[in-house]
């Protein structure tokens, strides 16, 4: 009998306090997907980066709200879905990285969704039931 | 365990930052905490020790940021060393390498400053 993929899902109040635990259980559920822990720690920077994203923007820094994680090892590939009941962000608005502004004019707008898309294979975001999902994809290797 | 300790030491002029754990959103106000402690102090030659460090986040990239302008501007520098595979590649994916020296050891972040001085002598 083959064993069941791992799934997990959690919720926590919207408080970077919390940044900890999402790093940590995205980091273990990474490891556990095979995932290499150079690897399992950047995918985990990119769910802390989604998820200071949902408390900065979302939730305009309230610390009140909910936000959900849901982290699955679908057997080909790894998904984290960050979802929250938040204002609606476009991702479209967020301004994009420009390198050569970072000094100048201090700019940091952009940064942690550039790094997102860098370390997933997919970035996407959509409404669901009055509910933001962001939906964070890692293909795994194909086996030698 | 905390999740960010900076210990910091000062090293022929050079105050050398040793961030241990990881630098988020939340973690970034002790990282940002004491490079501003150093510019009080006047010390504007800063070596960014990453050896302990699991990953940077945008946040304490905008800490690094914020700050670059008044050391420069006060004819310092702040200088990365001893990066991880992770760490490199998050500045590497940012462009962050063309911005900021970045050395493969402490002892030659250190040197670099020494070097740029008799230089200039």
């Amino acid at each position: 009998m083959r064993a069941p993929k791992p799934s997990l899902m959690i919720s926590i109040p919207s408080q970077t306090s919390f940044l900890g635990l999402v790093r940590d259980v995205t980091k273990k559920m990474a490891e556990s997907a095979g995932f290499t822990d150079g690897t399992a720690e950047r995918l985990a920077l990119a769910v802390d980066e989604a998820t200071t994203n949902v408390i900065e923007h979302a939730y305009h820094g309230s610390g009140d709200r909910e936000i959900e994680l849901r982290i699955e090892d679908r057997g080909p590939e790894f998904r984290v879905e960050v979802v929250d009941s938040g204002a609606t962000v476009d991702p479209r608005t967020v301004p994009r990285v420009d390198l050569d502004r970072y000094v100048t004019e201090r700019r940091t707008g952009g940064l942690g969704v550039h790094l997102m898309e860098k370390i997933m294979d997919s970035v996407t975001f959509r409404r669901s039931a009055r509910r933001n999902v962001c939906c964070l994809v890692k293909r795994k290797d194909p086996a030698p | 365990m905390a999740e960010l300790t900076v210990e910091t030491r000062d090293v022929e002029g050079v105050t050398l930052l040793y961030p241990k754990g990881f630098i988020n959103a939340h973690t970034v106000r002790v990282f940002e905490g004491e490079i501003q402690k150093a510019l009080a102090q006047g010390r504007f030659k800063i070596v960014v020790n990453c050896g302990g460090l699991a990953y940077i986040a945008s946040a304490g990239l905008g800490a690094i940021m914020g700050a670059i302008e008044e050391i420069r501007g006060n004819g310092g520098d702040l200088r990365l060393a001893n990066l991880n595979e992770t760490v490199r590649n998050i500045f590497e994916i940012l462009g962050f390498n063309h911005l900021y020296r970045i050395y493969a050891s402490e002892v030659e972040a250190i040197t670099s400053f020494r070097r740029a001085e008799e230089a200039g002598s």
